[in-house]
C-alpha cells in the first residue's frame, strides 16, 4: 500500500485526476445542501449578469445559474455510474462464463458482442428511447447493455487465462459447479481489471448521457444537467457564453479526471485494460 | 489463408444476420401502429374503415410478424429496404444521399486523422517519456474526454462568433457534390478530428511503445541497424497491426459522433434522417439508417482482419 | 427601438406610448422613399417552418414545401392583409350569391400564367378546391366547388360562412394546376412570383423568379432561398451575422433585444401574430374531464411571467384561451387574472385537495421561445400544487404525435400537447374550439353545443358589430368552460440585414408579400 502510494505521489497527472473525481463526487453528493438558492425558482429575472447574490447570474428563465451548475451533474452521474456498474459486474461474470464453457455459447455470445459492437450507440439509445419513452430507467438499461458487450470481451480474454491456472483446476476435480468456480474462484481474481472497467464505461456513459440531454433524448427540463444546460445557452452564445462555457468545463473536467485517475491506477496495477479502452 | 479469409467473412454475415434480427425486433416492439402515429387524426376521421384495412395490408402491417420478418430480410438480400409508410417513397431515396453525405464527412475525417494520427503516435512514442509524449498523452485523454457537442460549439464560439472566418451553420443542399459539401462544413470536420486524432494518435502511441521495447526490436539494434530504420520499417508495421482492430472498432464511436455533430451543424446526413425517421416511426427508415451504418462497421472490421491476416503471418491458422 | 414597423405599435396595446419616438424615425429612415432595385437575391433561414414538412415525393406540395409560406410560388383567391382584412388576389369577384351566405361564386383573374406558361383558368381551381375541401381542415366545410364558366367557380359550403373570403387566403388555399386528386400539387407548379427550381425535403428550397407574374413588374429579387433552422435559432443567427442569411424569420424577443441597437441590422414586427393552445385531452379517465381542473390550470398560470421571460415583456401579450388574438378588435380579455388561491380551492373542490398531477405536457420547439415559454408554465403552476412534466418533441411527425388517434373507442388519445396558432380571423379562429377539432381537446357538453349554436349565428350575421356581439358571447363560454388554454401569444418578429428592403413582417407568418422585397 505504502508503495502504491508512494508510485502514486509521482503520477501528477493521476492525483489531478482523483482530484478531480473525488472533488465533482464531493460537489454532487452535498449540491442539494450549499446550493445558494432553489435552483427550480424564476427569480423574475432572466440572463441577469454574475453578482454576489447570484454568482453566475441567472439563466435564460431567471434562475441562479451557480446553484444549477452544482446540481448539473447529479443525474448523469448516477445514471452514467449505475450503467458502468451493472456492465462491469453483468459483463464480467459473462465473459467468465464464456470462457468457462466455450464452444457454442462462447460463439453465441461472442457475436452477439460483435453486432451490439457494431451498431453506434446512439443510434442503439435514440431507438430505444423512442420505443419505450424518455426515462432515466431505459436509459440506465440501454447503456449497461452497450458498455456490458466491451466489457464481456476483455474479461473473457483475460478468463481464458485463467482458465490454466492451478486454482481453476483445482475446483474443477473438486466438482465444484460451473457457477461457483465462476463466482468464487475466477470474479475475485478479475475485480482490479472490473474496476478499471467500470471507471472506463462510466466516462463513457457520461459523454453519452450528456450528449443525449443535449440532443434532448436524456435528462428532461427542468431538471439542471450540464447537457441540457449548454444546449440552453447557446441562445446566448455571443452574450452570455459563461451559460455555456461553465457546464462545458463541468462535464469535461470530470470526465478528463476519471480518465486521468483510471489510466494512472490501471498503470500502477498493472494492467492492459486502460489501453486504448477508452473513448466513446 | 483461404479457409481463415471464408471464415471471417462467414462470421461477418452471421453477425449481419444478427443484426437485422435485433433491428427487426427491436423496430418492431415499439408501440402503436406506424400508421396511427403517421397519419394526424384529422386524416384519420376522414379515411373509412374499409380504406385503412386496404392501407395497412398494403404496407403489410396486418400479416403476423413471422412472414413479414422474412419479407423483411428478403428485401435486405435484394438491397430494397421498402417504402416509407406513409408517403410510400422508396426508403433508398430518403436514405440515399444523407449516407453519401454521412461517409463523405467520415471518409474526410479518416483520410486526415489517420496521417495525423500516426505522426503524432509515432512521434511520442520514440520520445516515450519526454515532453512531447507527455503533452501528446494527456492532450490524447482530454481530446477525447470532451463531448463531441461541446467541442463543436467552442468550436463556432471562436471561428465563426468571435472571430468569423467559418461558416456557424451549413447551408450546402442534401445533393451537392462531396467538394461544396466538404468546403462548407470547416468546424463540422475539425470537431470529429479533434476527437478522432486523440483516440487514434494514442492507439498509435501505445502500439508503437510496445514494439520498440519488444525482443525483436532489441535485437535489431544490436545488429547496428540505424534507429529511424528500426522505427518506421520494423517497429511501425507491427505497431500498426494492433491498432487496426481498435481503430475499426472505434468505427463505431464515429458514427455516433458524427450523428452528433451533424446535428450541431445542421448537416445533410443520417444524423438528421434519423432523428426524423425515429421520431415519425418511419419503421423502414430507421431499420435502412441501422442496417447500413452497422452493415459499414462490421465491413470495415472485416476489412482490419483482413489486413491483419495479410500482415501478420502468426495468425494465418487461426 | 429601431425598425419596428408602425403596424406594430399602431395595433398594439403597449406600443402607444412609444408612437411619437418611432414615427420621427421612420421618417428619418430614407429607406422608404428609396426606389425598389431588380436582382439579387434574399437568402433566408426560417424558424417556424412547415410542420408537414414531406419527403422526397411530395415535397414540392404547396403542403409539405419547407415553409408554410406558401405564396411565393402560388397565388391564392384572396389575400389577407396586415390589418388581417382581406383582399382580392388572383381573384377578381368573391361574393355571396344569396343571404344565407352557404353559396360563394368566385372569378378569376384572366391571363394567370402557371409556371409552365399555360393559363389559370376555373378547371384548376376546381381541382385544387377539390383537393382543399378534403385535406385542409378549414377548406372542409366547402361541400362542392365546379366551374361556371372559363373563369368562374361557384363553392357550395355545408353552412353559411359571413367570412368565407379568409378561407380562400389560406396557406392551404393555393390554386394549384388541375390534376388528379392523387397527384395534384406535386409538380410544385403555381402561380406565383417565383418558381421551384429545387428542393430539398425538410431542409432548403430554392426559387427563381418568373418573368410572367400576373403582377406585372414584380418580383423584384431573382432569387429566394430558404432555409430550415427550426429549433435552433442561434444556429441561424450565427448564420446572420457570418453573412451566410439575409433574413431570420420568427426569432424570438430575446434575439430582437440583441440586434435591434446593432446598425447592420433592422427588427420588423407585427403585433398578435401567434399564441400557443394547450389542448386537454378528455377522454375517459383524464384528469381534464372535471371542469374545475380545467379552470384551476387556467387559474394558476403565470401568464404575465410567460410575457416576461418568454417574450421579453414588450414583444408578447396575455391570452385569454380562445384562439383570437390581442389584436383582434373582437378579443375579450379573461376575467379574474392569475389567482393560485382560487385554483388550489377549485383543485380541492374536485377532489385533488392535495394538489394533482397532470402528467406529460408535449411541446415541440414550433417558435424559439417554445422551451422557455412552458418551462416558466410548468413552474408557475406549481404554485397552485400542480404538476407536470415537459416532453420534448421534434417538429417533424409532431403534428401526427400530439394529434393522436381520434376514435375514442379504440383507447389511443390525443395528447396533453401545444401547437402554434397563427392570427387569423374571428371565423376561422373561433372555429377551431370546436368539439371536433382536436385542439378542444374534443370539448363536449351543453356549454358546447351552446357556443357552436353562436357560432353558426355568426357566420349568417352578415353585420360585422353583431358578429362582434356574438364573439364575446362565445369567449365568456370559453371563459368558464376552459376546454383549451390559451396563455399567452407573441408577436411575428423578423430580423433583415439593412439591404433588404421592403420587408415588412405580417401578423399572419404565411402572408408576407415576396414579390415586393428588394435588396439595395
Amino acid at each position: 500500500m505504502i508503495r502504491f502510494l508512494r508510485r502514486l505521489a509521482r503520477r501528477p497527472l493521476t492525483i489531478l485526476g482523483l482530484l478531480l473525481v473525488g472533488g465533482h463526487l464531493l460537489v454532487a453528493a452535498i449540491a442539494p445542501w450549499i446550493t445558494p438558492h432553489d435552483p427550480l425558482r424564476l427569480l423574475d429575472a432572466p440572463l441577469e449578469p454574475p453578482t454576489a447574490i447570484f454568482w453566475l447570474g441567472t439563466d435564460e428563465l431567471g434562475r441562479d445559474f451557480f446553484s444549477r451548475l452544482l446540481l448539473g451533474g447529479q443525474i448523469s452521474i448516477v445514471a452514467a455510474a449505475s450503467a458502468g456498474l451493472i456492465a462491469a459486474i453483468g459483463g464480467g461474470i459473462l465473459g467468465l462464463a464464456t470462457a468457462y464453457h466455450r464452444g457454442l455459447f462462447d460463439d453465441v455470445v461472442s457475436r452477439l458482442v460483435e453486432m451490439k459492437l457494431s451498431i453506434p450507440s446512439i443510434l442503439l439509445v435514440s431507438l430505444f428511447v423512442t420505443g419505450f419513452g424518455q426515462s432515466l430507467g431505459v436509459l440506465i438499461v440501454v447503456m449497461s447493455l452497450i458498455y456490458m458487450m466491451g466489457v464481456i470481451r476483455t474479461s473473457r480474454a483475460m478468463g481464458i487465462s485463467l482458465m490454466e491456472q492451478g486454482y481453476v483446476k483445482a475446483a474443477k476435480l473438486r466438482g465444484e459447479s460451473a457457477t461457483t468456480i465462476v463466482l468464487r474462484e475466477m470474479l475475485p481474481n478479475i475485480a482490479d481489471l472490473l474496476t478499471v472497467e467500470f471507471a472506463l464505461r462510466t466516462s463513457s456513459a457520461l459523454l453519452l448521457v450528456s450528449a443525449l440531454s443535449f440532443l434532448g433524448l436524456g435528462v428532461s427540463p427542468p431538471t439542471p444537467d450540464w447537457g441540457l444546460m449548454i444546449q440552453s445557452g447557446l441562445q446566448s452564445i455571443r452574450s452570455e457564453p459563461w451559460l455555456i462555457l461553465a457546464p462545458a468545463l463541468c462535464i469535461s473536467t470530470l470526465v478528463i479526471g476519471i480518465n486521468f485517475a483510471t489510466e494512472g491506477v490501471a498503470d500502477l496495477l498493472g494492467l492492459e485494460a486502460a489501453r486504448g479502452a477508452t473513448g466513446h | 489463408m483461404l479457409i481463415a479469409i471464408a471464415r471471417r467473412i462467414l462470421l461477418s454475415l452471421l453477425t449481419l444476420l444478427m443484426l437485422a434480427t435485433f433491428i427487426f425486433v427491436a423496430t418492431e416492439i415499439m408501440p402503436g401502429d406506424a400508421l396511427d402515429v403517421s397519419l394526424s387524426a384529422d386524416e384519420l376521421s376522414m379515411i373509412p374503415p374499409e380504406r385503412l384495412a386496404q392501407m395497412k395490408r398494403d404496407l403489410g402491417l396486418d400479416r403476423p410478424p413471422h412472414e413479414r420478418f422474412g419479407a423483411f430480410i428478403a428485401g435486405i438480400v435484394q438491397l430494397d429496404f421498402g417504402r416509407t409508410l406513409i408517403s410510400k417513397t422508396p426508403v433508398w431515396t430518403i436514405v440515399g444521399y444523407p449516407m453519401r453525405n454521412s461517409l463523405i464527412l467520415a471518409g474526410a475525417v479518416l483520410v486526415l486523422a489517420f496521417p495525423l494520427a500516426l505522426a503524432i503516435g509515432v512521434t511520442a512514442a520514440v520520445w516515450r517519456g519526454r515532453t512531447v509524449d507527455n503533452v501528446v498523452s494527456t492532450g490524447a485523454v482530454i481530446g477525447y474526454s470532451i463531448p463531441e457537442f461541446v467541442i463543436g460549439t467552442l468550436l463556432v464560439m471562436a471561428f465563426a462568433v468571435a472571430w468569423p472566418i467559418f461558416p456557424a451553420t451549413i447551408t450546402a443542399l442534401t445533393r451537392d457534390p462531396a467538394a461544396t459539401l466538404l468546403a462548407a462544413s470547416p468546424l463540422a470536420v475539425a470537431t470529429v478530428l479533434i476527437g478522432s486524432i486523440a483516440y487514434l494518435a494514442r492507439l498509435v502511441r501505445t502500439g508503437m511503445v510496445d514494439a520498440l521495447a519488444s525482443d525483436f526490436v532489441e535485437r535489431l539494434r544490436l545488429t547496428g541497424i540505424p534507429e529511424w530504420r528500426i522505427v518506421f520499417v520494423h517497429a511501425l508495421p507491427a505497431a500498426i497491426i494492433p491498432s487496426l482492430t481498435a481503430a475499426a472498432l472505434y468505427a463505431a464511436a464515429l458514427v455516433s459522433g458524427i450523428v452528433v455533430v451533424e446535428l450541431v451543424f445542421a448537416y445533410p446526413g443520417l444524423g438528421q434522417e434519423l432523428v426524423r425517421g425515429v421520431t415519425r416511426r418511419e419503421v423502414h427508415v430507421v431499420q435502412a439508417i441501422a442496417l447500413c451504418s452497422a452493415t459499414i462497421v462490421v465491413a470495415l472490421n472485416l476489412l482490419a482482419d483482413l489486413a491483419i491476416l495479410a500482415l501478420d503471418p502468426r495468425t494465418r491458422r487461426a | 427601438m429601431s425598425d419596428i414597423t408602425r403596424r406594430r405599435l399602431l395595433q398594439g396595446s403597449a406600443g402607444a406610448a412609444l408612437l411619437t419616438a418611432l414615427d420621427t424615425e421612420l421618417l428619418g429612415d430614407a429607406a422608404a422613399q428609396e426606389q425598389p432595385k431588380r436582382g439579387g437575391a434574399l437568402v433566408y433561414a426560417q424558424l417556424s417552418a412547415n410542420r408537414r414538412a414531406g419527403g422526397p415525393s411530395n415535397h414540392k406540395h404547396p403542403y409539405f414545401t419547407v415553409d408554410a409560406n406558401t405564396k411565393p410560388i402560388w397565388s391564392t383567391p384572396s389575400w389577407v392583409n396586415p390589418d388581417l382584412g382581406w383582399e382580392l388576389e388572383v381573384a377578381t369577384k368573391i361574393e355571396q350569391a344569396d343571404d344565407k351566405l352557404n353559396v360563394w361564386d368566385m372569378t378569376l383573374r384572366e391571363g394567370v400564367m402557371f409556371h409552365d406558361m399555360t393559363e389559370m383558368t376555373a378547371a384548376d381551381a376546381v381541382a385544387s378546391f377539390d383537393y382543399h375541401r378534403q385535406n385542409a381542415p378549414f377548406a372542409r366545410q366547402i361541400v362542392k366547388v365546379e366551374a361556371a364558366g372559363r373563369h368562374s367557380v361557384r363553392f357550395t359550403l355545408d353552412a353559411g360562412n359571413s367570412e368565407f373570403p379568409y378561407v380562400l387566403a389560406e396557406y392551404n388555399s393555393p390554386i394549384m394546376k388541375a390534376g388528379p386528386l392523387e397527384t395534384i400539387g406535386l409538380d410544385g407548379i403555381g402561380t406565383g412570383p417565383f418558381r421551384i427550381v429545387s428542393s430539398d425535403p425538410n431542409r432548403s428550397m430554392i426559387l427563381e423568379r418568373f418573368e410572367h407574374y400576373w403582377r406585372r413588374g414584380f418580383p423584384y429579387l431573382d432569387r429566394i432561398e430558404i432555409h430550415n433552422r427550426e429549433g435552433q435559432q442561434e444556429s441561424a443567427l450565427n448564420g446572420l451575422r457570418a453573412g451566410q442569411f439575409d433574413a431570420v424569420l420568427n426569432i424570438d424577443g430575446r434575439a430582437a433585444t440583441q440586434f435591434e441597437n446593432n446598425p447592420n441590422f433592422a427588427i420588423e414586427g407585427a403585433k398578435g401574430g401567434y399564441s400557443f393552445v394547450i389542448q386537454l385531452p378528455k377522454h375517459p379517465g383524464s384528469p381534464f374531464l372535471d371542469k374545475r381542473v380545467r379552470q384551476a390550470f387556467a387559474f394558476a398560470i403565470d401568464r404575465e411571467a410567460i410575457v416576461r421571460v418568454a417574450y421579453s415583456g414588450r414583444f408578447g401579450w396575455v391570452g385569454n384561451d380562445s384562439h383570437l388574438m390581442i389584436t383582434d378588435p373582437s378579443f375579450v380579455p379573461r376575467p379574474g387574472g392569475r389567482d393560485v388561491a382560487r385554483a388550489r380551492r377549485l383543485l380541492a373542490e374536485a377532489g385533488h385537495p392535495n394538489g394533482i398531477n397532470l402528467g406529460t405536457l408535449y411541446w415541440s420547439p414550433q417558435l424559439p421561445e417554445a422551451g422557455r415559454y412552458f418551462q416558466v408554465l410548468q413552474q408557475s403552476v406549481r404554485d397552485a400544487g400542480i404538476t407536470l412534466a415537459l416532453e420534448e418533441r421534434p417538429n417533424d411527425g409532431y403534428i401526427q404525435f400530439r394529434t393522436g388517434d381520434n376514435d375514442l373507442t379504440r383507447g389511443n388519445f390525443h395528447k396533453f400537447a401545444m401547437t402554434a396558432v397563427g392570427s387569423r380571423n374571428p371565423g376561422i379562429s373561433m372555429f377551431r374550439m370546436r368539439g371536433a377539432f382536436v385542439e378542444s381537446g374534443h370539448w363536449r357538453g351543453p356549454e358546447h353545443d351552446r357556443y357552436l349554436a353562436l357560432y353558426q349565428r355568426a357566420m349568417v350575421t352578415a353585420d360585422a358589430a353583431a358578429r362582434r356581439t356574438i364573439y364575446a358571447e362565445m369567449q365568456s363560454i370559453l371563459h368558464e368552460e376552459v376546454p383549451a388554454v390559451l396563455p399567452a401569444g407573441g408577436d411575428t418578429l423578423l430580423v433583415r440585414r439593412r439591404h433588404m428592403r421592403d420587408m415588412p413582417y405580417h401578423p399572419q407568418i404565411w402572408s408576407i408579400r415576396f414579390e415586393q422585397i428588394w435588396r439595395a
